[in-house]
């Protein structure tokens, strides 16, 4: 077990900047994802952890000790690989030892070694199966226990769980969830899905461009997001984002939306935006679950009227979107009373509005 | 595969009867265009009379000729050999023939030689090839120019090469008393060289390709692991690599089995009968004494020999392949 830390880290391909200025802190023990949509730079941060690239600017440590120079071979790290990597011409046996065997161990010890995690990954009766006949649940463990047994210092996970589908993803998600608590491993996990990125990691790094957006909790990168694109990209259903210019009228506040109608600014939003005096294009954020129907709960929240456009059950609960001029809300209906191209008044909860600058997407916050 | 063809086959029928304006033919043609069991008998006739002509034809006469005295001096119709029938004494003759024997030893030495020393320097050239260098291609069509020149040619370049005042003498500063293909040691050495470099392309182009053929994935897995290059070689790329290998051992013994060109064009054979080999045995058998039922009797000993060989090789691969 190792920690990580990445310092300044920037990659470059002839003119591609596919990484830039990337700084990491990784615990011991920790479980962090890497989130991002594809070709965000990810891959490419894992990839040279692994040392398969090395970096053009920055340093890589584990426990503080520098990776640069060593070979990819020496730097003990169990790597699983999207589509497994199985060593299709061995036996289960035999793909667990691998590791074990290259390190030249007496037999009894890569003996007792593989048995144990076999057994811990329940494949003690199938050692002597050829690896091609288990079954993709079977390889995924067969492809962390191979990883697992030669006790690496961290442990990278590239999209383990993209090639199954919806249903056995769920199983596996929590699988591997249980399987890190055991294990209590530095574990880095690549991913798009956000989902996976929420359920699963103690922390997760989301990176747009090969730029880090935000390092944080699961909760935090949720609940209080750095920047607009960590905004949009986190969650689901997904944030509404409302984007328009900033007007102040005798100390009141509005944006005014860029496809028509506006948006009365007040409580903690208004204050948000009003640390951002210079700032002409603005854009509010709001989760689905934060707008509301019905009467005023707060003095501060925001009303406004539009038409239902659709609704789609979700569950027990409805989700409605919402048409203001130009612009469309998604919101909650947990109440069942929103009918088709009603007219509504709903509520946005002032203090849960984010605000960000549109310009560069920054977050703007009163109390910062 | 003629389910496909007759699958293929019923859809453009069907259209055409769908569409209407097309009139549905009738007559032979049409019902066989309709069949895919009868169009695939049709594609395949040509090969099948052309095969009929070059192999079981001239298989036929040459086990109907063995079983006589026939030779083409006797003026008689070689479908009259059967009044010299001999009831098999050229295979008794055969097993006796102590020239015959040492040419198939000589053969087999070559083959001892020569196969193994292609296949490790082609397994070492293609390992190389396996990355990406500058000047990839450019080496790798450098590479394969041997095994394109008929190998009558490279007889005589190294009939060239291996003279006594030859490049090869002058550059290892040996004097011209130093002669390769007249000295009874180093002729047979200068025709195995000349066969490995001749034919080591082949072995490298076979086993790149299957070398190519391991998942790079798995490579990368097995060096995240912590194998060093020559562990992951032998214990992931070479256990792949087992029915290529097979393939190319048993194409180039048996190729090497029927060496002619090189040896008759660098040493005739000589000095002596050193470098004779079974074809150049053959060879004057059939053209000096003009013994071809016996020659008939050779051939088709050493044509179930080297299927034999053939085939169980093969059968090893495609054993290996599939596990």
């Amino acid at each position: 077990m190792s920690s990580i830390t990445l310092n300044r880290v920037t990659k470059r391909f002839d003119q591609f900047t596919a990484l830039e200025n990337l700084s990491l802190d990784i615990l011991e023990g920790e479980f962090v994802a890497l989130l991002g949509p594809s070709g965000c730079g990810k891959t490419t941060t894992m990839n040279m952890i692994a040392g398969l690239d090395e970096p053009s600017e920055g340093g890589i440590y584990f426990d503080g000790e520098s990776l640069s120079g060593i070979p990819l071979q020496d730097r003990n790290i169990g790597f699983v690989f999207q589509n497994y990597a199985i060593f299709t011409h061995l036996s289960v046996y035999k793909n667990l030892a691998y590791g074990l065997e290259v390190r030249r161990l007496p037999k009894s010890e890569i003996e007792r070694r593989v048995r144990a995690m076999a057994d811990r990954m329940d494949l003690g009766k199938d050692l002597d199966r050829p690896a091609t006949s288990l079954s993709v649940n079977e390889l995924q463990k067969l492809a962390i226990g191979r990883s697992a047994v030669v006790e690496p210092r961290v442990f990278l996970l590239d999209e383990p769980l993209s090639s199954l589908d919806a249903g056995f993803r769920a199983y596996m998600r929590a699988e591997l969830k249980v399987l890190q608590q055991e294990f209590g491993q530095t574990m880095i996990y690549v991913t798009h899905d956000q989902i996976e990125a929420m359920s699963l990691a103690d922390k997760i790094a989301v990176i747009d461009k090969g730029r880090l957006m935000q390092y944080g909790s699961p909760l935090a990168v949720y609940d209080d997001p750095a920047n607009r694109f960590v905004a949009n990209f986190v969650g689901s259903p997904r944030i509404n984002l409302v984007d328009g210019e900033l007007r102040d009228e005798a100390g009141r506040r509005s944006l005014v939306l860029n496809g028509g109608g506006m948006i009365p600014l007040s409580g903690g939003v208004d204050a948000d935006f009003a640390r951002g005096a210079a700032v002409h294009g603005g854009s509010i954020g709001i989760r689905p679950q934060d707008i509301y129907f019905g009467d005023r709960r707060a003095d501060d929240d925001i009303r406004l009227t539009g038409t239902v456009e659709s609704l789609e059950r979700v569950g027990p609960r409805r989700l409605a979107y919402i048409r203001m001029q130009e612009a469309r809300f998604l919101a909650v209906d947990d109440r069942d009373e929103l009918s088709v191209r009603e007219e509504v008044a709903f509520h946005l909860v002032a203090n849960k509005c984010m605000a960000f600058n549109l310009k560069t997407g920054e977050r703007l916050r009163a109390n910062s | 595969m003629t389910d496909i063809i007759s699958t293929r086959v019923a859809d453009v029928s069907g259209d055409e009867a769908m569409d209407g304006k097309a009139p549905l033919r009738r007559g032979y043609w049409s019902a066989v265009a309709r069949d895919g069991r009868r169009l695939g008998k049709w594609f395949v006739a040509p090969t099948v009379i052309l095969l009929l002509f070059i192999v079981v034809f001239p298989l036929a006469m040459q086990l109907y000729l063995s079983f006589t005295w026939w030779t083409p001096l006797d003026g008689v119709r070689w479908y009259r050999a059967f009044e010299s029938f001999n009831a098999g004494d050229n295979y008794a003759r055969l097993a006796v023939d102590s020239a015959l024997w040492s040419a198939i030893w000589r053969t087999l030495v070559i083959m001892v030689f020569a196969v193994p020393a292609q296949f490790l320097l082609g397994l070492g050239l293609a390992y190389l090839f396996v990355d990406q260098f500058p000047g990839r291609k450019f080496f790798y069509s450098v590479l394969l120019t041997p095994m394109m020149i008929v190998p009558a040619v490279v007889g005589l370049m190294f009939f060239l090469v291996f003279q006594g005042t030859g490049p090869f003498n002058h550059t290892f500063g040996l004097p011209a008393s130093f002669t390769w293909l007249t000295d009874v040691h180093r002729a047979m050495l200068s025709v195995i060289i000349a066969d490995t470099w001749q034919w080591t392309p082949l072995m490298f182009l076979i086993l790149l390709s299957g070398m190519l053929a391991v998942p790079p994935d798995q490579l990368l897995a097995a060096r995240l692991l912590g194998g060093s290059s020559w562990q992951n070689f032998r214990k992931i790329i070479l256990p792949r690599m087992k029915p290529v290998i097979a393939i190319a051992l048993v194409l180039r013994s048996v190729e090497c089995f029927k060496i002619f060109d090189l040896n008759f064009v660098m040493t005739k054979g000589g000095p002596g009968v050193e470098t004779e080999t079974v074809s150049l045995y053959l060879y004057k058998k059939t053209f000096a004494d003009l013994d071809w039922a016996y020659v008939g009797a050779i051939g088709l000993v050493i044509l179930f020999v080297l299927s034999a060989i053939a085939a169980s090789g093969l059968a090893f691969a495609s054993k290996k392949a599939k596990g």
